[in-house]
């Protein structure tokens, strides 16, 4: 029996399948959407055709294309995997700024489109619309690459390769790095704020599903021996979307199970309709192409998680007493070395500084309208500043300004002696400079005890080296961490809701998350902007315990709130703001005192 | 390690020792062409095209012409006892996309006798696979590579893009132009010919005033248009397949109030071509000032008739292909393929059996004709020489073949016009002679 | 230098398709933040349209309308049964773009499967070429780019002068704000994307006008260059895509004059790509 064509679709299934991994790696965990995938695939395809062709003279001159070294395999499959790696380093300008995420999507999409066109249109590169053909199969010298022996080995060889990319992906996901992929992900902005360098994270993403995917085109051109630009347009860019969503974003087996069901299944289940009808040719393509369009939208309505969502991570915590405290009071208790400040914070000798954060004629226009108005104040080491004013006063433009999220028009800002006006808001949290923000921002789809670990600073396992490493690298980096994190979570009383999604929580376990990640990255000073927002005043006030119990142990915080009682109770001093400049500070009885104040502000 | 990696590894592992246990020489694919089939059942012939995509026109040409064939082997008594069957494989016009038709195709066809059909947009990627399974295939594809590669069981009767640039080239000497524009498209089938088609002019004392490159997914050229007629050309040499030639021919009619000759290829010699140019243009207007080359192909005699009864005679019986069959008789695909078919029925007669390993040499004792071979024209006349026990030569609608050591047959090169009606005349002949003189 | 003219002319041309496409595709964008990249889909289904009722033997100009309606409501239909639901349940700018894209694929490929995979072309006089300066129009590429011309200034004219045009520009700019102020922004987004669609259907039967001839993938490209025009003006900003489309327009044919004409579209791209990757806001756009 006839066995090439089961040969066929095992190869494809795990050249689609490798694909769809480093897909699901940028898009499903990451959160990169790169519509560009299909160049990567591309070039692996021709770097393996063009190391591993002769030169052309030796074919005949029908053909004009770069290189020609004749390298003996497994060169030209590295070849592709190293090329499909470095184009993804010019792609980083797409995904490194600010960029909205449709945006870089369509940047990316455009490019690929483009590609397509100069290779096809540019003939001397690589053959034009022709492509390079009779490309010399692996050890083709030595072996009869026609034989089945040599077919079903070189199925083995591919369905080998899939499982390592599938090992090395799921390692590098179930790892602190992949964590904070995910986080990224959720909320870039957050990650950004908490000390995580988006630019380097999506371009390392980028670089490893590049390299993922020029493999799977070395592969992929080895066994057809021919590659053109017909071979990777647009629409396999769709299709590959197709069966990362459908087969279930951010699961690895979904993004496999996605590969088989779509570029596979789909596409061959339509070559056994029979043709002995009197259809129009053109017509099941077509339908075809209508009916990926209806699943892309129908899953995405219905089932955007795909097939296999992706799985809840349950990490187990340390064995404890089985007393869970709610809510004692015990300062002391936070007082761990685990928590200990940065260096130059908590251990204050006698020539330390008492300000640890200054502004200097602060000022930040948006088109014409001045929200904040050289502003300047000082923060003092171990004080739990409080910042309030009416609405519109520019207390949150402010405060984006100190953290770092929002330039200022001009005006500068020193942390711990040290100018970080220029410093972007990653490295400001990694100097101990850290916001929490107004708006919900939790990471909704890690866990609890995830979004506390996800902010820990210096985990060996926090970076693509690190990930690739394995466990026994970053293992007790993560076991510290996760002490930590429960330690803070007993604190805080959150300890039984430490395995659940982070966005199921109510609004006030939310706000909690957000303050116990904060304080996670130990931090120097802590920006909170409205902390208590909507959050039941008993936990409010206990909110307010905890800050002054850290600020006494040398940590700084500077508040924004509404809450007056809570400006009463915890802070001093006050600042109050209006119309985007400072107009007093004191404790609030000081202020209560001046008539400026009451009247911009201050009601009884 | 997870279930489902151990799950992987053991695939792999399972694959990795079916495949040792194979032996390296013995076990190829299974030559369904081989085992005798059963006597009475039919054999099929595969027309493996695009009949989706851009070139999704192919396809149905080439159905039309196996179903013309195959009818009139029926008529005649089948081969060895077998009727023959037709069936249409999908391409999709993508080298990825033909692999599995094909190996599909191999899977599901046990009674697979014969393959025609791969063009340029397939044939480097099915072309080793339908060889590697011991199959006779006879191809559309003027793609160079196949000039000088070794492929037993692949037959070609169309010429290389090579010799055709070579062919426009002598028509425009012929024509005393001193002065030529290229235009081709940027698909495959045309970028080809623009190398060579550089080097012939240049060789044969012509100026080359511009040479233009026109975007297939393009909806205007008028900027090439433009180009064009400020080169000051003589004539223009073209190919750009689909819309794009009649789009560029009413821009430069716009744009300078008169129609430039052209130079056209094999391709332009459709009845669908003429309709869109002599729209374009007009077609008084475009018949004065076209010219194409063309593989001979008979307009008249005996081997035009029976090609001409048995493809009309399935006019709306092959399952959708619903254009008027007038148009394919002139078509390339139309002819050759034909002649292909009935050149692999008479050599399985002649060698008294299906397997291609067997009747191949005899499709080049045919096609060459052996000395003292009686000509004939159609399978049925040609099948009954056969059975008087006379050696033969088949002389179909394409001319007589003469097969190389590759296995390609190019021809001898016509030149074409077409009068106001749409009708083909051929105005000249283009000898091997000509075009060696334009060669590299 | 002629041929540098001439091209000018032609871009003037494309200029005026590309701007009639653009502002549809622009206030789409501002008014409901979705890149809706199913706009050039659309666009073809109303070439189509057109050409059955061409086809039928009645003239392009009476197709128009009928194509013209046609696309406004199936536009319509598009932002409230497709759009507005995904966007109500919060779904990232991302997602939005992805269902565009499944969107597109249903609507062109549809169309494809109807009509078929062959191009088609309109029956229409091209008219008396005329030059002047240099430039070489027919007739008809005239009346395409006073077609435009007066599209363009009956949108400055809605936007300016009419409550309708404020309360877009309103909507546009914040709608939480917009409402508040009384704005119904409901009825707001549906009159713009009736306006919308209504511009797409025009355009695409303009597109199927100026080229000689078309199938239902040819807006393919035709998209990218109105993203180009788009960006390059600002996303959201009429007059940006005005703009935009002028210089897009004219860039790709005059470049067509200097390097290869197979590589004029590539300007538009690279256009695209630097304005995504320097200022995505645009030209007009306001700076973040």
């Amino acid at each position: 029996m006839n066995s090439y064509y089961l040969i066929n679709l095992l190869i494809y299934a795990a050249v689609d399948a490798m694909a769809c991994l480093g897909l699901s790696q940028q898009f499903g965990i990451a959160g990169v959407t790169n519509f560009g995938f299909i160049i990567f695939q591309a070039a692996g395809g021709y770097a393996a055709a063009v190391l591993a062709m002769p030169s052309d003279s030796a074919n005949g001159h029908f053909q004009s294309y770069i290189g020609g070294w004749h390298l003996p395999f497994p060169l030209p499959w590295l070849g592709a995997a190293v090329v499909g790696g470095a184009l993804a380093l010019p792609f980083t300008f797409l995904v490194g700024r600010r960029l909205r995420g449709d945006f870089a999507a369509v940047g990316l999409l455009v490019t690929a489109v483009l590609v397509n066109l100069l290779v096809t249109n540019y003939v001397p590169l690589l053959n034009g619309d022709a492509g390079i053909s009779l490309i010399p199969e692996p050890l083709q010298g030595v072996l009869n690459a026609a034989t089945s022996g040599y077919q079903w080995a070189f199925t083995a060889v591919a369905v080998i390769l899939c499982a390592g990319v599938y090992l090395l992906v799921r390692r590098l996901t179930e790892s602190p790095y992949g964590r904070t992929l995910r986080a990224m992900r959720d909320n870039d902005t957050v990650a950004d704020s908490l000390g995580k360098d988006l630019r380097s994270l999506r371009t390392g993403v980028l670089v490893t599903g590049g390299a993922i995917a020029g493999l799977s085109g070395g592969i992929l051109v080895s066994y057809i021996t021919t590659w053109s630009p017909a071979a990777w347009g647009y629409a396999e860019t769709v299709v590959l979307f197709a069966a990362v969503i459908i087969g279930g974003a951010g699961n690895h087996r979904g993004a496999v199970l996605g590969a088989v069901l779509v570029p596979v299944g789909f596409e061959e289940v339509t070559r056994f309709i029979p043709s002995s009808n009197n259809l129009p040719p053109n017509l099941i393509p077509s339908l075809e192409w209508v009916a990926i369009g209806l699943l892309i939208v129908i899953f995405l309505w219905f089932r955007p998680q795909g097939i296999l969502p992706e799985r809840k991570r349950a990490i187990a915590l340390p064995a404890v007493a089985a007393d869970v405290q709610s809510g004692a009071d015990d300062p002391q208790e936070l007082t761990q070395p685990t928590l200990a400040r940065r260096s130059g914070a908590g251990s204050a000798g006698p020539d330390a500084s008492p300000v640890v954060l200054r502004a200097d004629g602060l000022t930040r226009e948006f088109g014409g309208v001045r929200a904040v108005s050289d502003v300047s104040l000082t923060v003092r080491r171990g004080t739990l500043t409080g910042l309030i004013g009416p609405n519109g006063a520019g207390k949150s433009t402010l405060l984006a300004m100190l953290a770092g999220t929002l330039p200022p028009t001009s005006g500068t800002i020193s942390c711990l002696g040290q100018d970080v006006t220029a410093l972007p808001a990653f490295r400001r949290a990694r100097v101990g400079l850290v916001r929490t923000f107004q708006l919900a921002s939790e990471f909704k789809r890690l866990t609890v005890l995830e979004n506390l670990l996800s902010a820990v600073p210096g985990n060996r396992g926090d970076s693509l080296a690190g990930a690739i490493r394995g466990r026994r690298y970053w293992g007790s980096d993560e076991l510290a961490a996760i002490a930590t994190a429960e330690a803070l979570l007993r604190r805080f009383g959150l300890l039984e809701v430490a395995g659940q999604y982070a966005g199921d929580l109510s609004g006030g376990q939310r706000r909690l998350v957000e303050i116990m990640r904060a304080l996670m990255t130990e931090p120097t000073v802590l920006l909170l902007d409205e902390p208590m927002a909507g959050v039941h005043p008993n936990l409010a006030r206990r909110i307010g315990r905890e800050l002054v119990a850290l600020c006494r142990d040398g940590m700084t915080v500077l508040m924004v709130e509404h809450e007056l009682a809570i400006m009463d109770e915890f802070c001093d001093p006050v600042i109050v703001m209006a119309e985007g400049t400072v107009l007093a500070e004191g404790t609030m009885a000081e202020l209560r005192a001046r008539t400026e104040v009451v009247e911009a502000y201050l009601v009884g | 390690m997870s279930k489902f990696t151990a799950a992987l590894a053991a695939t792999a592992l399972a694959i990795a020792l079916t495949a040792c246990g194979s032996t390296k020489s013995g076990t190829s694919a299974s030559n369904p062409g081989g085992s005798s089939p059963a006597s009475g059942s039919a054999l099929t012939v595969a027309d493996v095209a695009p009949f989706s995509g851009p070139d999704a026109a192919l396809g149905p040409t080439y159905l039309a012409s196996c179903y013309g064939a195959t009818s009139a082997i029926n008529a005649a008594g089948g081969v060895l006892g077998h009727k023959l069957a037709c069936k249409s494989v999908d391409t999709r016009g993508d080298p990825a996309d033909a692999v599995p038709a094909v190996n599909q195709m191999f899977a599901t066809t046990p009674s697979l006798a014969l393959v025609i059909g791969c063009t340029s947009d397939e044939a480097a990627s099915v072309v080793p696979i339908i060889n590697a399974h011991k199959m006779t295939s006879f191809c559309m594809t003027g793609e160079s590579e196949f000039d000088h590669v070794h492929y037993p069981y692949f037959y070609r009767l169309v010429p290389p893009d090579l010799e055709e640039s070579y062919a426009m080239v002598v028509i425009a000497k012929e024509l005393h132009y001193k002065r030529i524009a290229l235009a081709f498209g940027n698909d495959i089938g045309s970028q080809t010919f623009v190398q060579p088609a550089i080097a012939a002019l240049k060789k044969a004392g012509i100026t080359l005033t511009t040479s233009q490159t026109l975007d297939l997914k393009a909806t205007t050229f008028r900027t090439e248009a433009e180009a064009i007629i400020g080169s000051k050309p003589d004539a223009i040499m073209t190919e750009a397949l689909g819309s794009a030639d009649p789009t560029l021919f009413s821009e430069i009619k716009q744009l300078s109030g008169k129609v430039i000759p052209i130079i056209g290829t094999s391709a332009a010699i459709s009845p669908a071509f003429f309709k869109s140019a002599a729209a374009a243009v007009g077609a008084g207007a475009f018949a004065s000032t076209f010219h194409a080359d063309n593989l001979v192909t008979e307009t008249s005699g005996p081997a035009y008739q029976a090609f001409s009864r048995a493809l009309l005679s399935q006019q709306g019986k092959v399952p959708g292909v619903t254009g008027n069959f007038t148009t394919y008789l002139s078509a390339p695909g139309g002819v050759h393929l034909y002649d292909g078919i009935n050149l692999a029925a008479l050599a399985m007669l002649m060698a008294k059996s299906t397997s291609p390993a067997t009747y191949g040499p005899d499709i080049l004792k045919i096609g060459d004709g052996v000395p003292g071979a009686q000509v004939c024209y159609s399978f049925t006349q040609c099948a009954s020489e056969l059975k008087a026990g006379k050696s033969i030569r088949y002389e179909g609608p394409g001319g007589p073949t003469i097969f190389d050591s590759y296995h390609d047959s190019t021809g001898i090169f016509q030149i074409d016009t077409y009068s106001s009606s749409g009708q083909v005349n051929v105005t000249g002949n283009i000898s091997p002679a000509q075009l060696r003189v334009l060669a590299g | 230098m002629s041929l540098f003219l001439a091209s000018l002319g032609f871009g003037l041309v494309t200029a005026s398709v590309l701007a009639i496409a653009a502002v549809g595709f622009t206030l789409q964008f501002g008014v409901t933040d979705v890149l809706n990249l199913a706009y050039g889909a659309v666009m073809i289904a109303g070439a189509f349209i057109a050409y059955v009722i061409n086809n039928a033997g009645l003239s392009v100009w009476v197709g128009l309308p009928v194509a013209v309606a046609v696309c406004s409501g199936g536009s319509v239909a598009l932002n409230s049964l497709v759009y507005t639901p995904f966007q109500r349940r919060g779904a990232s700018p991302i997602t939005m773009v992805i269902v565009s894209l499944g969107v597109t694929l249903i609507i062109e490929f549809g169309v494809q499967a109807v009509a078929g995979g062959t191009s088609v072309s309109y029956h229409l006089a091209q008219g008396p070429t005329l030059q002047a300066g240099g430039l070489i129009l027919t007739a008809v590429q005239l009346g395409v780019i006073a077609l435009s011309l007066v599209v363009m200034a009956g949108v400055h004219g809605l936007l300016r002068y009419t409550k309708l045009g404020k309360a877009m520009r309103a909507t546009a700019a914040n709608r939480m704000l917009a409402r508040t102020c009384g704005i119904r922004t409901g009825r707001v987004i549906t009159l713009t994307w009736a306006l919308t669609g209504a511009l797409c259907g025009l355009a695409g039967v303009v597109f199927g006008i100026d080229s000689g001839s078309f199938d239902a993938t040819s807006t393919d490209v035709f998209l990218v260059l109105i993203l180009a025009a788009v960006f390059l003006g600002g996303p959201g900003q009429a007059y940006g895509a005005m703009l935009g489309a002028a210089v897009i327009g004219i860039a790709t044919e005059v470049s067509a004059a200097f390097i290869p004409a197979d590589y004029k579209y590539v300007i538009a791209f690279v256009i695209l790509l630097v304005m995504l990757g320097i200022r995505p806001a645009g030209l007009l756009g306001a700076r973040a």
